[in-house]
């Protein structure tokens, strides 16, 4: 891997970097920035930037350390996904570049911007911290050192995967529901927490649970995948997710959230008619004093509007429910084994 | 600011050890990590392979004495031998410890901690999660150091010392994020940087960011350096970029071929083949390359590691770092073919001279780690002991600090000083009389190391070396700092970091000349064999009136006479 250089020979491709500038000392908003240079196969998007900061623009200012895939120092935006710059190979972001010949380079989004390529990590710092994304060992300090817990492979395997994450926070910048809401606890720091609480040394799962089951907690999920698909480590952190809320709904009977008895309304509805009642949700999931304090003037406009979902009775079954109903409890059936012989 | 109890430089593994350790010895202590990234960023992260300890979970019958000769053996006799003897009988309890408060380890079939061979050792006892078991360690620091309430500076970049007399007051730094040189004062500081092997820069495994700072700013101050022309060159470190391969990949069995898809090691360690120490495989695979028989290719000449015969199975279960990284930086997945290797500068041996406490000559001043040099490793570091020694020597240096930062009174760091430091750092702004390029001047040093401070040195050459690096000290005076901003100013802290590793460079190259024999990762083709009688002892390197002054210090020996070093 050479670096690229100023002669323009055969096998090189022009490209245009158009890099987000920002320096808050000077600037009252972002703009773009083209650096156009010759790059060969094999050069990453960190290789290029390096490039253009040693030899065009000393001011174009992003992190870096490792610079090895290791260190998660990299993330950011190119052409619009979240990844590490440091193992992004340029060539292969240019096959699907909108713009031919351009690859845009734009901050992680989610965390407060800093300048340029750099983004604030401090809230996710502090999420962690909130969340308690640490093992509160079950052995007292002044005992440690003398013997190992005896961890079985099996369990190993459970929190290993979790255990790849470099905080890079890409999972963070794609997340569709910190962009609505920054309180939202964010896939890493739930993947953390996962990861903590299926291990057997730790004595917080209580603790930690009870936290992530409040609001921005763990509901506020939509299973969008999205920090799943964007994960440079290919962590699968909605299984994590989706572990989190079992363990709020099955063993430790956390059934008492809002998010619990929306999924549990979810599910009946489902079974039953085969699609929602819509009506009826909000109540079913936080209450009739909650909804009528909250949505009744929302339900007042959609009334005016005439946009009010059917009342319950009205709600047709599905189409095929039959066989969707026999469907379902097979389902409902398997993962219940499966619970069982996880206990 | 409120005067702190200690101060700690570094937030890698040594660190984060002392902070969790000072704290635990003393809760009333006021104490911070400063660190120029974010602490989960720090190159501990890198350590794949793992970190040894006698705990007799695999082989049986491997005790804490084994780990103690065999670790002073690796050193070829330069180690001190007390200070090897506290890494080692540690070791167990540090690795029970990290497990304790939730370190992931790889787990063996009776549910204790599983280890495997690493080179130069004489039974397995490497310690490991996967392939990841740096990343492991530095993440569970960092989440019990955010338990403890460990208050953090991130993104801070070390400046200087404040020095009265022979004490220091604390420590300059400048915040990244506003540029702003700040005093923290403090009674006590541990420096816990890390090693400045990636002055090699490209022939080096090194992140961007190891560039000796902590030693740098010891040494400015007038602390004296020990070791330094030890450097390892770890044998597989990827053709290209200089990213390391680990001996991991060794330890499951890979094999080290040459363009005769012959496995050479045979001629150099018959018996131990690929895990031999390390400075005996890279003098190896140097030799094979300068002898004709590498591979050639436009990013030089290379050897082939093959893991292909291990299979699937073994590599995405237990190489799954070095696949991915040779898949996304070679273009190749060692389970359909070999990895293109060569020597990579991989580990500073060498650093700050400091006693089995940590302490330096400085009162109130400590390392540890990489950056320090007690000696644990001598002139070459066994595998697994790196590890090992940032968590043993991390925690003893947060434990003595705590301990001793009562002796001292705080100190003040005037306003005066900081004005200065300012001033200084940001000379290189003003375009008059600045137009040398950064980026150039750290091509140029670590081509010149590479090629005359490298694993075959020689008089003739280190004379070059010596030059070149003066040259380059004399044209830093002409830099230029392109982007002028206060916030984060990434150019300004490249051009800092550069100005560390010339003066360490200067270090480097006067203790390899001076060192007249070979030994360990230092070899003299002008002095071929080791020569225990002039120079069985530890160099110093001093700064005094601004030039590099040599010392000596004498080898700390016990039980181990010394011997030839063969395997």
């Amino acid at each position: 891997m050479t670096l690229p250089t100023d002669q323009h020979t055969e096998g090189k491709k022009d490209v245009t970097f158009r890099v987000f500038r920002f320096n808050p000392q000077v600037d009252s908003k972002p703009y773009f920035d083209d650096y156009t240079i010759p790059v060969e196969k094999g050069i990453t998007v960190l290789r290029s930037l390096n490039y253009i900061k040693e030899h065009i623009d000393g001011s174009v200012s992003f992190r870096a350390f490792c610079q090895a895939g290791i260190c998660g120092s990299c993330g950011m935006r190119v052409n619009g996904l979240s990844q590490l710059a440091c193992t992004t190979q340029v060539w292969d972001v240019l096959a699907k570049s909108r713009e031919p010949g351009v690859i845009k380079v734009e901050p992680l989004r989610n965390l407060p911007l800093i300048k340029d390529l750099i983004v604030d990590m401090d809230p996710l710092v502090d999420k962690m911290k909130h969340y308690s994304n640490w093992v509160a060992s079950t052995m007292p300090e002044a005992e440690m050192g003398k013997k190992e817990f005896l961890i079985s492979e099996e369990e190993f395997l459970r929190y290993d995967k979790a255990t790849d994450c470099i905080l890079c926070a890409s999972c963070v910048s794609e997340c569709s529901i910190l962009r609505a809401n920054k309180e939202y606890v964010s896939p890493a720091v739930l993947l953390k927490s996962f990861r903590m609480s299926v291990d057997s040394r730790d004595s917080l799962h209580e603790q930690r649970l009870a936290e992530l089951v409040k609001d921005h907690g763990v509901w506020d999920c939509t299973h969008c995948y999205r920090c799943q698909e964007s994960c440079v480590k290919s962590i699968p952190i909605m299984d994590a997710i989706h572990g989190i809320r079992e363990d709020a709904i099955e063993s430790r009977g956390m059934k008492d959230t809002s998010g619990s008895k929306h999924a549990e309304a979810f599910m009946m509805d489902i079974e039953k008619k085969g699609k929602l009642i819509e009506a009826t949700l909000p109540i079913r999931t936080n209450g009739v004093v909650w909804t009528l304090q909250n949505l009744l003037p929302m339900a007042v406009k959609m009334i005016m509007k005439r946009r009010t979902p059917p009342p319950p009775p009205l709600v047709k079954s599905a189409k095929g429910i039959k066989i969707f109903r026999l469907m379902f409890r097979e389902m409902t059936e398997h993962v219940k084994q499966d619970h069982k012989s996880h206990q | 600011m409120k005067p702190f109890d200690i101060v700690i430089v570094g937030g890698g593994g040594a660190g984060l050890y002392a902070a969790m350790e000072a704290m635990k010895t003393n809760t009333a202590l006021n104490i911070a990590v400063l660190s120029k990234v974010y602490p989960n960023r720090s190159h501990t992260s890198a350590a794949q392979g793992g970190a040894n300890a006698a705990l007799a979970n695999k082989a049986k019958d491997d005790t804490v004495e084994m780990h103690i000769f065999d670790t002073i053996k690796g050193s070829d006799y330069l180690a001190d031998q007390d200070a090897v003897e506290v890494l080692c009988s540690e070791a167990p309890k540090i690795i029970r410890e990290l497990e304790n408060i939730g370190t992931p380890w790889s787990r063996m079939e009776d549910n204790t901690i599983a280890q495997r061979p690493f080179g130069g050792a004489g039974r397995p006892r490497c310690c490991y999660c996967s392939d990841k078991t740096g990343h492991t360690i530095l993440q569970t620091l960092y989440e019990q150091c955010l338990k403890k309430g460990v208050k953090f500076f991130n993104e801070y970049f070390a400046l200087n010392l404040s020095v009265s007399g022979s004490r220091s007051n604390g420590l300059i730094a400048m915040n990244m994020k506003s540029g702003k040189v700040e005093a923290f004062p403090a009674k006590t500081v541990i420096f816990a940087t890390g090693g400045y092997a990636k002055m090699y820069w490209n022939r080096s495994s090194n992140a961007a960011g190891n560039t000796g700072d902590g030693q740098a700013i010891a040494y400015r101050a007038g602390i004296p350096m020990k070791d330094m022309e030890f450097v390892q060159f770890h044998p597989t470190g990827l053709r290209k970029s200089g990213l390391l391969v680990t001996e991991g990949a060794r330890g499951e069995g890979g094999y080290l071929l040459n363009k005769d898809g012959e496995r050479f090691m045979a001629r150099y360690a018959p018996e131990k083949m690929e895990l031999g120490p390390r400075d005996l495989v890279s003098r190896s695979l140097e030799t094979e390359i300068l002898e004709g028989r590498g591979f050639d290719s436009p990013a030089g000449k290379y050897l082939h590691l093959d893991l292909t015969h291990l299979g699937a199975d073994l590599i995405k279960s237990r190489l799954p770092q070095i696949r991915e990284m040779s898949m996304n930086f070679e273009g190749v997945d060692p389970i359909e073919e070999p990895i293109p290797v060569r020597p990579t500068a991989h580990y500073s041996m060498g650093g700050i001279d400091t006693d089995n406490q940590t302490r330096t000559v400085m009162e109130g001043v400590y390392a540890a780690g990489e950056c320090a040099c007690v000696s644990v490793h001598g002139a070459n570091r066994l595998g697994g002991n790196s590890l090992l020694d940032i968590l043993v020597f991390g925690r003893i240096a947060g434990r003595t600090a705590a301990e001793e930062a009562g002796k001292f009174t705080p100190n003040t760091i005037s306003e005066a000083e900081l004005t200065e430091q300012l001033q200084d750092i940001r000379g290189g702004m003003h375009a008059a009389g600045h137009y040398e390029r950064y980026g150039e001047l750290r091509e140029e040093l670590g081509q010149t190391l590479a090629l005359n401070v490298g694993i075959y040195r020689e008089s003739s050459l280190l004379q070059k070396g010596i030059a070149d690096i003066e040259e380059l000290k004399e044209r830093f005076k002409k830099v230029r700092i392109f982007d002028t901003s206060d916030v984060f100013n990434t150019n300004l802290m490249q051009v800092l970091e550069l100005k560390n590793m010339l003066d360490l460079a200067e270090t480097v190259a006067a203790g390899a000349y001076a060192r007249q024999e070979s030994r360990g990762s230092h070899t003299r083709t002008d002095f071929p064999v080791r020569d225990d009688a002039n120079w069985h002892k530890h160099t110093l390197a001093t700064l005094v009136k601004g030039k590099v002054t040599l010392g000596e210090k004498p080898v700390t020996m016990g039980r181990y006479e010394l011997q030839e070093r063969t395997y």
